[in-house]
């Protein structure tokens, strides 16, 4: 037997956002990239054209993935040729994120977050500038 | 190096998640080779403190043009 069946029987999923995939049923490469600068104010004020990724250094620093060169035999013996779940209950995925039912061969991800966050002065909380 | 797997009975009844997220993955089946690479950053200096500055603007072209 060379590969297994995955097999679900109920699959309830709440929200899918931001570029995420459910993908029922084998894949070959699976490629995930997500970056993201999450900012907190102390006040409500939003400026729509804000964040330049290249501006900070986390988006731009290599991470390097280790080379897949192992010389390893691996022998698999699909006695039971079956992945079985019944129930599968997920609220939500999201940022590149992958809910995958099925076989894959080569599979990398990669997300990259900048938090800022941004409070008023002492006294000052009153101001919105 | 020899690696053997015997996989035998592999039966599940519930799996109850919150979130998946930020590039991750939740997978139901085989699979050959996984990479995860995942960077966060929360410095001491992106903590701002005094008046509200806007970020650096977006240049990416295309993108968060407020005239679109």
């Amino acid at each position: 037997m060379l590969t297994r069946i995955s097999s679900v029987d109920n699959l309830k999923v709440k929200q899918v956002a931001f570029d995420s995939i459910i993908q029922l049923g084998d894949s070959c490469i699976l490629n995930g990239f997500s970056r993201a600068i999450a900012v907190q104010r102390e006040a409500e004020i939003f400026f729509g054209d804000e964040g330049n990724f290249p501006s900070y250094r986390i988006f731009k620093k290599p991470l390097p993935l280790p080379p897949i060169t192992e010389s390893i035999t691996f022998l698999r013996r699909n006695i039971n040729p079956i992945i079985k779940v019944n129930n599968i209950d997920v609220t939500a995925v999201s940022s590149s994120s992958i809910l995958h039912v099925g076989n894959s061969r080569n599979v990398s991800m990669e997300a990259r977050i900048k938090h800022i966050r941004q409070l008023l002065l002492e006294g000052h909380e009153q101001d919105i500038r | 190096m020899n690696f053997e797997v015997y996989n035998r009975v592999l039966h599940v009844d519930n799996i109850k998640i919150l979130a998946v997220a930020s590039s991750s993955l939740f997978m139901v089946g085989d699979t050959e080779t996984i990479q995860l690479t995942s960077a966060f950053d929360t410095p001491p200096e992106s903590l701002i403190i005094g008046p509200f500055v806007p970020l650096e603007r977006d240049v990416t072209p295309g993108y968060a043009d407020p005239n679109l």
